[in-house]
């Protein structure tokens, strides 16, 4: 009887699996940012030459459930500052583990543009206060509803990854200041990526069929940016080649990163290539590099973003829109304890050309606290 | 001269015990058919970069509570990383529903008493409290 009892004792043990672990995983992280930029005469990332904390504060919370042996369900609700803290789904989706190293992901999802782009908002994960958002751009654009799916696979000691994705999105959302409404069709992409020890590599490939609701009648003194671009092109002739209906958009990237736990460096080049004329071609570019001393990282990194004009009549309207900038940021993380993180970055701003004019250059103080739980 | 030898023994004791207690194993499963794992094979299955034994058999990494001597000695002499660089490792897979860390799973002895009755279980804990339940596929400091 003993016997048995412990045989079964033994048996349930074995028999709790680990890895399905039946309970809810709740997971949160939060960023707590002030800014202050020296001067009104620049503009970035939201800030002025007040103290402002709402830019980038944020609280995110993840709830993951496993539902079966195989599949999950994912929720990531976001409270941002920049958005008066209301609360939305950024990604909400199932994971169908089709394999040990095949995931199908069905849902709202992150669309993957950039390096940082799966852990954008988890401030804990990176060194600065927020990626330089000269590269970081495409806000607007930064959620698909669809399908995703993701190829995990191992060469020697090579990791690899290939991740395939397909969807639309149609939201209001705000771009450059202003309000659109912005939707996205038959958006896919690619990207595949390669990490051996330190070092890692990573490109990506992504399209989409663009449509906004530009107005060149609704332009005027407190216009949207777009609109007012448009009508100025109407008048030129060129107004059609200024909205944007169905029209394709292209976004290439590729990085390259190294961290052997003391040196860090990473170098990313974006560049977007689209086939209306209302929103400009550009290129972007970063390097970093950081240096972990104990609980502090010190990093500095060089960022810029150049827009690209077209010739003729729709390139000298383009030119009322055209900027080209550069950024240069110091800063310095400490590791508080093994969740919560300390930064200060000083961001050296300066506006080569905003609007087609010659811009100024100031300092973008930020101060921030990163939090994971 | 006496005092000499009596204080070198005392010494001789401190440190013996010190150096066995300070050792650390990687054990899995008496019932595990694998019977040593290098530290690479280890670490990507702590860092969630693989999830079987080189047998093929399915690997469940689980780690001690923060703060344990042994986590600790795991981290920095097996995975080789920080407290921080870890968790911030794990933020980037966390909320992108690419992975999850290791469940902490208690204290030297609670690992052991898990890992004795799976299989598929992997951990590391002091070397003190190994028994034949369990099977030591690594050793470090």
């Amino acid at each position: 009887m003993t016997l048995r009892l412990s045989a079964i004792a033994l048996a349930s043990l074995t028999l709790v699996p680990m890895a399905a672990a039946d309970d809810l995983r709740i997971n949160g992280f939060m960023n707590i940012t002030a800014g202050h930029l020296s001067t009104d005469d620049i503009s970035q990332d939201g800030y002025d030459d007040g103290i402002k904390f709402d830019q980038d504060t944020l609280v995110g919370l993840q709830m993951a459930k496993q539902v079966n042996s195989s599949t999950s369900a994912t929720v990531q609700l976001i409270s941002r500052g920049s958005q008066n803290f209301d609360t939305q789904a950024s990604w909400a989706y199932l994971t169908y583990a089709a394999s040990d190293n095949t995931d199908v992901r069905a849902g709202r999802l992150r669309t993957p543009f950039f390096y940082y782009s799966d852990f954008l908002e988890v401030g804990y994960a990176y060194h600065w206060v927020t990626p330089p958002s000269l590269v970081y751009r495409l806000d607007a654009l930064s959620s698909i509803n669809g399908v995703d799916i993701s190829q995990r696979f191992t060469l020697g000691s090579t990791d690899g990854l290939i991740q395939l994705y397909s969807g639309r999105y149609q939201d209001d959302l705000t771009f450059v200041g202003d309000q659109y409404n912005v939707e996205l069709k038959r958006a896919g992409g690619l990207v595949f990526s390669l990490s051996h020890n330190s070092l890692s590599g990573r490109i990506s490939y992504h399209q989409a069929d663009l449509t906004m609701d530009i107005n060149p009648l609704n332009a005027g003194p407190n216009g949207r940016a777009l609109d007012n671009l448009a009508a100025a092109a109407t008048l030129a002739g060129v107004g059609k080649d200024f909205v944007a209906d169905n029209d394709t958009v292209k976004f290439y990237q590729a990085s390259l990163s190294y961290d052997n736990g003391t040196s860090v460096l990473i170098a990313e080049w974006t560049k977007l290539d689209q086939t209306t004329a209302a929103i400009l071609d550009d290129s972007a570019l970063l390097v970093s590099a950081a240096r972990r001393i104990n609980a502090f990282t010190l990093h500095l990194t060089y960022a810029q973003a150049e827009d690209a004009t077209e010739s003729g009549t729709v390139g000298s309207i383009q030119q009322l829109a055209e900027y080209k900038e550069t950024s240069v940021i110091a800063g310095v993380r400490y590791d508080y304890d093994s969740s919560t993180a300390l930064k200060l970055d000083i961001q050296h701003h300066d506006e080569e050309l905003v609007n087609g004019q010659a811009g100024d250059s100031g300092l973008l103080y930020n101060l921030g606290m990163s939090l994971v739980f | 001269m006496r005092a000499v030898i009596l204080s070198s023994i005392v010494f001789y004791c401190l440190t013996a015990s010190y150096l066995a207690h300070a050792e650390h194993v990687v054990i899995v499963s008496a019932n595990n058919t694998n019977n040593s794992l290098d530290k690479n094979t280890i670490t990507r299955i702590f860092l969630g970069k693989a999830s079987s034994f080189p047998d093929g058999s399915q690997a469940i990494p689980l780690d001690q509570n923060e703060g344990s001597a042994s986590r600790e000695a795991f981290n920095d002499q097996v995975l080789e990383k920080s407290a921080s660089q870890l968790k911030a490792y794990w933020s980037r897979l966390i909320f992108t529903g690419k992975g999850t860390p290791p469940k902490e799973s208690g204290s030297d002895s609670d690992v052991k008493s898990l890992i004795a009755n799976n299989p598929n279980l992997l951990g590391y804990v002091d070397n003190s409290v190994v028994d034949d339940s369990v099977k030591v596929v690594y050793r470090f400091n």
